[in-house]
This record gives C-alpha cells, structure tokens and sequence, in this order.
C-alpha cells in the first residue's frame, strides 16, 4: 500500500528540557482511516503538528505524500482541523469555508462551489450566512470539517474532531469520515473516544510518552487478549484452576477477578470443552461462558499502564509547558 | 496562488477592522474633525465658525491667503492634533489585536497548515495591519482636500501627501505594537509598552526642542555680543587715534591700543567680554548635548519630524506675515533676544535635516524590528 504518511525517528525536545516526541515511526497508507490514540501528553499533537509545519521538529527523516516533512507545497493536498480551533468570529460560516480555501490556494470559482457543497454536507447550509460568534460549540466543529475539505485534500488530518458534538453530530461525522475513506482520501484521526475510533478505524496506533506504543489494525492489536471466558459462581480453589489449565495443554489459561473468572486466549470453542468438563468434575458452579473480545479501551488502557505512565499526563520529563 | 493567498489576507484584515466598533467610531470622529474644518469661514472680514463672527483671531484674508490659512487649519487640527495624535492612539489600541490573534492557540495552527511560507504570512498581515490607518487617513485626507476646496477655492493635491506622512509616522508605533505583541501574545502589553515608547520619542522630541531653542538664544547673543564688542573696540580705537591726533598731528594713524587701554575707556565693556566667553561655554555645551540628543534620535523613529513633513512641504514659512512688533529703542548692552528670530532659527535648523534623516534612518528602525518579528514568527513553534 502506498504509504502517504512515512516517518522515522521523530523527535522533537521543548527548550531542550521536554521530549515531547522521542523517535516515533509512523506509516499511514491511502485510503485508510489511521487513529492516533494516546493519553494527555503523549506527544499525538505535536506529531501532527510536526507532520504539518506547525511545529519544527528536533529530528525527523521521511515524507508526507510523496514530499519531504516540512515542504510547504505539500499542504495544498492536506486538510487540517487542530483541536481547539478558533475561526474569527467575525465571520460568517461561508466566509470562513472561502477565506481557508483561498489560503489553501483554491480558486474563486472552486471555492465557491466547494463551499455550498460542504455546508450541506456538514448539515451547516442554512446556517451559512451567520456569524460563527453565534455558533454552539458542535456547529463550529462542522465549519471546522468543512474547513478542513475545502481544498479536495488527499489526506484529511482530524484532531478531536467529535469535540463537543452531540450523539447525533457524532453520528454525523463518523458518515462524513467514511463517505472520505469512499472517495480514496486518506484519514488521520487524533481521538480520545475510543469507541469512535474502534467505529471508523482501519488501522491505530498507541503513543505513550513521546513513543508509539502498538500500531496495526484494531483486529491484529485486539486479537492477543481475546479469547472464551468462563465465570463461575464462587471463587475457584488453586487445584481445580490447575486441573482445568491441564486440561488444556496448549493454550495458557489467566485466572481473573479473585479465581471467579478463567479466560482463554482462543476463538475455538470446541478448545475449552476439556477444561470445562473438569470444573464439572470437581464440582465448580458454571454461571456463565463467553467469548469476549478485548476492546480498544481495554488496549489503551493496558498500553498505558504497561508504559508506567498512567495516571501521569505530559510528556517524558514532562514540565509545564509540555503539549499534547 | 501568492496573489489569491494575499487578496484572502488582506479581505479579512480589512473584514477584522469593519467588525470593531472603533475603527467607525474614528471614522465618524475623522468626519467630524472635516466638517469643522469646513464650517470655519475665512475673508476679508476675518474668521468665523457657522454664524459666529470669531473676531478676537486678529487675521483676515487680507493678512493671510485663504488656501494657507485652511492648509494651516487641516495641518494643525487635522494632523498635528488629531491624525497624529488621538486618531493614533485609537489606531493603535484597534490593530494591537492583529498579531496576538494571529499566533493565538486554535487560529495559527490552521493558518500555518496551508501552502504559505511563514514569512510571507507574517509579512502581509503585518502591512494588513496598516490598512487601518491608510483607511481612516485616506478619507481623512480626501475629505479635506474637498472641503479646502470649496471653501477656499484652491484644489490642493498636496494635501494627499498626508496619506504616506501619517502612514509611516503611525508604521514606526505600530512596529512596536508588533513587536511586543509577537513576544508576550497578547494586546494589553502591546499597546502600554507601544504608548511607553511613544512617549520617550516625545521626550527626546521636547528635548532637543528646549537644546535648539536656548542653543539658538545663545547664539544670537554671541554674535550680538560679538559685534557689540567689535563695535565698541572700532569706536574706542577711532576715539583714541583722533585724540592722538588732536595732540599730535598723525601720531595716531596706525595706532592699536590694546585691550587693557580699550576696557579702560569703556567700564562695560569686560562684562561684555565675561558674558561672551560664558556665551561660548554655553553654545559649546549645548551643541554637545543637541549632538548627543540628534545622536539618539537618529537610532530611534523620529514622529515629530516625521508629521512635519507635512508642513514642509504644504506650507512655506515665508507666506506668512510677520509677527514682530517694532521693537522701541533698546539699550544696545541688553542683548535682547526676540522669540520670533529664535524660533525661526530652531525651525530653519529642523528644516535642515535631511529627508533621508527624518524617514530613512526610522524605516530603518522599523525595518530591523520587522524583520526581528520576521525571524522570530520563522522559526518559533505554535
């Protein structure tokens, strides 16, 4: 797959005591909807601001659609919404759609056209004419998006983009990111709703502390703590759980939620019939058994804490100052 | 793309300025400055405002031509007072915003994200930012030249050049808005540390104002001083040959007393002498402090001399009357000076510098604080 987003040791250091990115790897290829998760401070910002010009970086080798990091020219083909966007609230939703088109080197009669378009895409048009002082925060997230796309971008980069928006905006744009991934464009989502991503994403990555954790798609990431669960009534006594492991040679069996929960890693059911015959055997009350998939959350969260950075936000030596 | 990228730029600053109030509540204040102008009557029966006869101004038509006396009036309310002054201040505080709402968190990131270098970004909207001035001076500007017009019935072109005088004058206050806007982000700082500034070119302005004047009164006294003792020294001289003669025919051509004999004839005449060499400590001592005080002025944005460009070139000094009274018989050891005399020596000196004194040497500032923004915007993380 040809990759549209390609690089390799990423770094980038604040004031040379903050390292906010510390050699990240990244391949993004056409086409696909890319989910950047990460807690407060993992650096997922600053990446994207890297890969956008925003931010300079300390270190940094590959290339954004074919073009070295850094190359203005590149921006043309790329559509951007930054978290926390703020549109002069002077204008009117269609003068910002053409003033960011203009920017982005669209011309008149392009932008005009793009500009109706979008607003009813994004459900804005009867909103076009007024200001954006007078906007919800969920309306402003659409102008954004229809910001964002008003240069017919290749690559659309979305940071936070369901940001205040209501279930049914939310709904909404996850239509407006897989109508994009129909139309070719490739998608680069920062996010922390897991449950957004897991909706639309082809393929994730997890950064965690200026690093990238894990990355591929969700199946490939999930899979590895996938498996049957089976619950029982009582907690289990250490023998019945190591009879039921032995009943089972080749596949590891985790005990979980003090010895009332016996998981295995597989997605064969006729696999775990021995173990469950010897918790018969020995007596062992059955409530429930169940295959149960490991959510992205769940991943995030492992991620996380496998990092040792869980309850802490910020970057590596993370000082006040350090972004996100 | 570079012509389509500016044009976006440039509507939105001028969209930014339609959206403050005060940038039409100058306007308005602009309009109303004209028509006061315009509702001041000049002829030969003197000066008048709507129907009010202003006759304790002691001028008419007869004294004063009418086109100099409304280009005065445009020149000293219209600029000096009010294009200059209170209409800058107000130009400053509306276009304080203009950098720190550039790079503010939310707006820079998406602006930054397009195909446009950094400098070239920041370049159009720092001369957007002027387009607030040019605006307010251009129709200004324009509306005096037509209301001079009619009423004065002489169609001053010239008037026009005020467009580019108040353009640079408020461009060096505004690099400076630009420059602290750009280091703290935000636009209250910008505007006091711009007014701080403009208040220690005033200074210095003032300054070298007071050195000129007491230099210029120091002066006069020299050569008053100078060529009374000249004179005394010639008539003492002739006094003593004719009496030389007197007593002994030709015995006194050719004969120089020296100064001891000449003071002895004429008691005065030391003090004179003591007062000419204080005299010359003094103006040795002044023109060091005016070199000093030029010195640093010409490192730094010159706005007094900048607005009166304007009066260069719309008004020549000799037009207007003189003001002197016929001064009575004065004692000749008083050494009087008249003012009019030292202020048009202070005004004949500040008229001496240069054109690329006053504006170059300023640009100059501005250029390099420009072009510090410039660097800082290039290679400053958002």
């Amino acid at each position: 797959m040809e990759a549209v987003i390609d690089v390799r040791g990423v770094e980038k250091m604040y004031r040379r005591k903050v390292h906010a990115l510390r050699g990240v790897d990244l391949q993004v290829g056409a086409g696909e909807i890319f989910g950047l998760l990460g807690p407060n401070g993992a650096g997922k910002s600053t990446l994207v601001k890297v890969l956008l010009t925003v931010i300079k970086p300390t270190k940094c080798a590959g290339s954004l659609l074919g073009s070295k990091i850094g190359d203005k020219s590149t921006l043309s083909q790329v559509g951007y919404l930054p978290e926390h966007h703020n549109f002069p609230k002077y204008l009117t939703s269609q003068q910002v759609l053409r003033h960011y088109g203009a920017m982005a080197g669209v011309d008149r009669k392009t932008r005009n056209k793009r500009c109706d378009e979008l607003l009813e895409v994004v459900n804005m048009s009867e909103w076009a004419d007024h200001k954006l002082g007078t906007y919800s925060k969920g309306m402003r997230q659409r102008i954004g998006i229809a910001q964002a796309l008003m240069n017919d971008p290749k690559l659309v980069v979305l940071d936070e983009p369901t940001d205040g928006v209501d279930p049914i905006g939310r709904r909404d744009i996850r239509e407006i990111l897989l109508r994009l991934k129909g139309e070719g464009r490739t998608v680069f989502l920062n996010s922390h709703l897991l449950s957004e991503l897991e909706m639309v994403c082809d393929r994730v990555a997890i950064m965690v502390h200026g690093l990238m954790h894990q990355q591929g798609t969700i199946n490939e990431l999930t899979s590895g703590q996938s498996g049957f669960v089976i619950k029982t009534k009582s907690a289990m006594a250490d023998d019945v759980v190591e009879a039921a492991r032995n009943a089972i040679s080749d596949i590891t069996g985790d005990v979980e939620n003090e010895q009332t929960k016996l998981r295995f890693n597989t997605s064969e059911a006729g696999k775990i019939q021995p173990a469950i015959d010897s918790l018969r055997a020995r007596g062992v009350v059955i409530e429930s058994i169940g295959f149960h998939r490991q959510s992205l959350e769940e991943l995030f969260i492992e991620a996380v804490n496998e990092s040792g950075g869980g309850a802490k936000p910020g970057a590596q030596k993370a000082k006040k100052g350090a972004r996100s | 793309m570079i012509l389509r990228q500016t044009k976006a730029i440039l509507v939105d600053a001028y969209r930014e300025i339609n959206a403050k109030k005060l940038f039409w509540i100058t306007m308005v204040l602009s309009l109303v400055i004209v028509a006061v102008i315009a509702a001041v009557g000049f002829d030969e029966e003197g000066v008048s405002f709507l129907w009010f006869d202003a006759g304790f101004i002691p001028i008419d038509s007869t004294i004063l031509d009418k086109d100099l006396f409304y280009i005065t009036l445009f020149s000293s309310i219209g600029i000096s007072l009010w294009l200059t002054w209170i209409a800058t201040i107000l130009a400053l505080i509306s276009t304080s915003s203009i950098i720190p709402d550039l790079i503010s968190g939310g707006t820079i990131e998406t602006t930054l994200s397009k195909p446009i270098s950094r400098s070239r970004l920041f370049l159009t909207k720092y001369f957007s930012g002027l387009l607030f001035v040019a605006l307010q001076v251009g129709v200004f500007s324009v509306a005096s030249m037509i209301v001079i017009g009619i009423r004065s019935g002489f169609w001053e072109p010239k008037l026009l050049i005020a467009i580019p005088i108040v353009l640079a004058f408020f461009s060096y206050l505004y690099a400076v808005s630009v420059l602290v806007g750009m280091m703290t982000k935000a636009a209250m700082p910008a505007i006091l540390i711009t007014c701080l500034f403009w208040a220690l070119l005033f200074g210095l302005n003032i300054t070298d104002g007071i050195l000129l004047s007491f230099k210029a009164q120091n002066e006069i006294q020299l050569e008053q001083r100078t060529d009374r003792i000249e004179q005394i020294e010639g008539n003492t001289i002739r006094l003593i040959q004719g009496e030389m003669n007197r007593s002994e025919a030709g015995s006194g051509d050719g004969y120089i007393p020296d100064e001891a004999e000449i003071d002895t004839r004429n008691p005065l005449l030391p003090r004179i002498r003591a007062d000419l060499t204080n005299n010359e400590e003094s103006v040795q001592s002044l023109r060091h402090w005016s070199r000093i005080v030029y010195g640093i002025k010409t490192l730094l944005p010159k706005t007094g001399e900048t607005a009166e460009l304007l009066n260069r070139s719309l008004i020549d000094p000799e037009r207007f009357p003189s003001l002197a009274e016929e001064s009575a018989e004065e004692d000749p050891n008083t050494f009087s000076v008249s003012q009019e005399e030292t202020n048009r020596r202070v005004d004949k000196e500040l008229r001496s510098r240069s054109l690329w004194w006053v504006l170059g040497t300023s640009f100059l500032f501005e250029g390099v604080i420009v072009l510090f923004c410039t660097w800082r915007f290039t290679r400053r993380d958002f």
